[in-house]
């Protein structure tokens, strides 16, 4: 799987709809240089790049942490 | 990547050069048992692994342990002096990057003075030829060489790609939780999810941890906050450990649930079996006591000939003319007595007569003996010469005096009489009549017993040959003894037990659960309604966007590995109809069935209403495994080029037999692009091997037949032994 194929699967999950961050059919249209629509999004691309850059999971705990405490 | 060739230099039965060429599809190499094809598998393994399969210990074990097992026995016996190498060099052809790879794996021993000096350990060499260069290298690095492997056969899909007939149960064990994940991973890596599923764990308690310091740090009444803090940290800690404690339920659950669904499958057989014992074992016991009385039986006729009178069998008539003998008798000696009477009545009259002239001793007989003597009667002086009848007169006067009246009753006592015995006989007759006349009906109801329990015994007898006919034949099919029958269903029911128990258990805990977390929810409204103040935007953002994505990361790796195990159910589908195909014994759609903890699979074969079919022998469970093995790959291959693998297997379909072994063949020539199978069905079944020879559908590669230069039970030791290699196509 690429890394927008992981994306689009975080993405299809029902509760993205029900917080209205994504409407229905837009998870597969998605791509992985979208604009960030919500903070939820990011998240999920951090850790994703985290896990396919192989980096520790403290770094990505690191780099979600510092991004939301913006 | 397709492989070539392979040439086998004194490698363990292949003395001398040997070399199979391979082509695109499926290659067959066939040969019974004994004959090579194991120690083919063994030199493709040992090139690129430097260890062999070890069947007595179901191991592979590396060159450093076997060491002169490696070389042919042949190749040691025919070398008085020197080398003796044995070696194995696969020859692969990557046909995207048109290149050759050339693998070598050698192992040797010297022999001198007749000893045997083996090396540590094997040598590998590595070829690189770039064919549109023309040009050709050794590979040293050791990094290039695993990568070479890796190209060659990549670690994760290994185990479904090069596996021996017998490892085909482990590969793929549904009652490991992680089988299906194992499995999954090579159709998806899903730990990639499970790695961020840990991350938003943890997130989400470091978040939670800040939020609820900062409501502290924001409290209207920080001993009140402290208070609660300190309530929630404990409660905290036993609902984690009531989830804990849920989890590990669920496994028992599911570990119970799981054994339960295998044993299932051979719940009917087991059941079956002990019944059949069961009643066999009535009728054996039938059997025995009816078998005793007829033993018993047998040993009381004798006594019956003096029990029952049967030695008096046929003595009617004796008897009968024993009466009338019996009756003369008994009239004659009447009869003689009345001429005895007759005659003593003449004689005591004569008696009597010869009183009534003179009485007796007148004269005296010492006077009349004298006269007798002097042959002269001295009463009237007259001579009387003896013989006279004078002298007879004389002398009937001496006669006289002995004569006396004789009675009945001594003239009988002079004569044996046994006419009390002969009495006694006839009246022991005459007491024995009423039994002789029994007897013969008394034979014949004794022998009608006889004979019957004669046949009870022999339809018993018979009864029980068959009922254990039945049951061996039971055994066999269901793979299972009495003992194990027993066993069986002894654990069917305990797990079943266990299930429920485990059962009752989860809905407990989650009663436990529910009331700690509403305690937990109340706690923290408390935390909050004490908080004077506001809590920054961004970690109420914050704590709000990672509970998010703990949802989201939970429930998105659940719903792709559900994805998988659905695509990889479908292929496992068609792989399984296809080989079953034309089979109608062997119909049905396998099912992964999810098992309650969540992480466990296990297969089911289910009719179109989804009814579950039971009774799954081990034939089905290894033809559903292989069909789920061939799904992995199959499946792979939407997304990534693996069919670029060979698939190297020795006797794959020795469990299900030769019903499926053309099934088996089609699919795998589908599935594989390219496939090396070595198998015995082809060798005794000509027929067999003239279908895979012709079948227009299974796209074959090279076809081969291996034999011993000399037969297993004709050789003493393998120090002359071969193995003959013959192309078919």
């Amino acid at each position: 799987m690429t890394k927008e194929e992981i994306l689009r699967s975080y993405l299809e999950d029902d509760l993205l709809i029900l917080q209205g961050y994504l409407k229905e059919g837009e998870a597969q249209k998605y791509k992985w240089s979208s604009p960030a629509a919500n903070n939820l999004i990011e998240v999920v691309k951090i850790a994703i790049e985290g896990e396919l850059t192989a980096e520790s999971q403290n770094v990505t705990e690191r780099k979600i942490n510092s991004f939301l405490n913006k | 990547m397709i492989l070539q060739s392979i040439e086998l230099n004194n490698f363990m039965c292949y003395a001398g050069n040997n070399r199979f060429d391979f082509a695109e599809g499926i290659n067959v190499i066939i040969g019974d048992n004994g004959y090579g094809k194991s120690k083919l598998y063994d030199a493709f393994w040992w090139v690129m692994y430097n260890e062999c399969f070890d069947t007595n210990i179901k191991k592979f074990r590396k060159t450093n342990l076997l060491k002169r097992l490696i070389v042919s026995d042949k190749a040691i016996d025919e070398k008085d002096e020197g080398v003796i190498t044995a070696s194995a060099i696969l020859t692969f052809h990557n046909t995207e990057k048109d290149s050759i790879y050339i693998l070598e794996r050698r192992y040797s021993v010297r022999k001198s003075n007749g000893g045997l000096i083996e090396d540590q350990d094997s040598e590998e060499i590595v070829w690189h030829k770039e064919l549109s260069y023309m040009n050709a290298k050794e590979v040293a690095e050791a990094d290039q060489i695993a990568r070479i492997k890796r190209s060659i056969m990549p670690d994760n899909i290994k185990p479904y790609m090069w596996f021996q007939g017998e490892q085909v149960e482990s590969i793929i064990d549904f009652n490991k939780s992680d089988t299906l994940t194992d499995a999954i991973n090579v159709l998806s890596n899903i730990t990639r999810f499970d790695k961020i599923i840990a991350i938003a764990d943890e997130l989400k308690e470091s978040s939670t941890k800040e939020l609820n310091k900062k409501q502290r740090d924001l409290s209207g009444d920080k001993g009140k906050s402290e208070n609660l803090e300190l309530a929630r940290q404990h409660l905290a800690e036993r609902l984690k450990a009531a989830e804990l404690q849920d989890l590990q339920i669920k496994d028992n659950l599911a570990t119970a649930e799981e054994k339960s669904e295998t044993l299932l499958n051979k719940l009917a057989d087991a059941q079956k079996i002990r019944e059949i014992e069961a009643k066999r074992k009535g009728i054996e016991l039938n059997l025995s006591e009816v078998q005793q009385e007829y033993d018993a039986e047998q040993k009381s006729l004798h006594r019956r000939m003096f029990t029952n009178k049967w030695v008096l069998k046929g003595t009617e008539k004796l008897f009968e003319e024993y009466g009338h003998m019996y009756n003369a008798f008994e009239h004659k000696k009447l009869q003689n007595a009345a001429q005895i009477q007759a005659r003593l009545d003449t004689e005591n009259s004569f008696v009597k007569e010869l009183q009534a002239r003179l009485p007796i001793d007148v004269p005296e007989p010492i006077h009349v003996q004298h006269m007798l003597d002097n042959e002269r009667c001295l009463v009237c002086d007259r001579e009387a010469p003896t013989g006279s009848p004078a002298w007879l007169k004389m002398k009937e006067l001496i006669d006289r005096s002995q004569l006396k009246i004789k009675t009945l009753e001594e003239e009988e006592n002079n004569i044996h009489d046994f006419s009390s015995d002969l009495k006694k006989l006839y009246q022991n007759g005459l007491g024995l009549s009423h039994n002789i006349a029994n007897v013969d009906d008394d034979i014949a109801s004794t022998y009608r017993r006889l004979r019957k329990l004669d046949k009870k015994r022999k339809s018993l007898s018979e009864e029980l040959g068959k009922i254990e006919a039945e049951k061996n034949s039971m055994i066999v099919d269901a793979s299972l003894n009495v003992n194990q029958a027993t066993n069986l269903l002894n654990e069917y029911s305990a797990q079943n037990e266990l299930a429920k128990r485990s059962m009752n258990e989860v809905n407990s805990n989650a009663n436990i659960i529910a009331k700690r977390k509403d305690e937990l929810s109340k706690i923290e409204a408390d935390l909050s309604k004490l908080v004077i103040g506001e809590i920054p935007t961004y970690l109420q953002e914050k704590v709000k966007v990672l509970d998010e994505f703990y949802q989201v990361a939970h429930s998105t790796r659940k719903r792709v590995f559900s994805k998988l195990v659905q695509i990889l159910e479908a292929e496992a589908n068609n792989h399984y109809l296809e080989m079953t195909k034309g089979n109608m014994s062997l119909r049905g759609i396998i099912k992964l069935k999810e098992l309650s903890n969540g992480k466990n699979y296990m297969p089911e074969l289910v009719d179109e209403q989804g009814n579950v079919l039971l009774q799954l022998n081990t034939g089905n469970i290894i033809l559903i495994k292989l069909a789920t093995i061939m799904a992995i790959i199959s499946a792979r291959q939407g997304a990534r080029d693996t069919d670029l693998y060979t698939l190297i297997t020795d006797a794959p379909m020795s469990v299900f037999g030769e019903d499926y072994t053309i099934g088996f063949c089609k699919t795998v020539s589908k599935v594989y692009r390219q496939s090396i199978i070595m198998s015995k069905e082809f060798y005794k079944n000509t027929a067999l091997r003239s279908q895979l020879l012709t079948n227009e559908e299974i796209k074959l590669g090279k076809v081969y037949l291996i034999t011993p230069s000399i037969q297993e039970n004709s050789r003493s030791n393998r120090n002359s032994l071969s193995t003959n290699i013959e192309k078919l196509n």
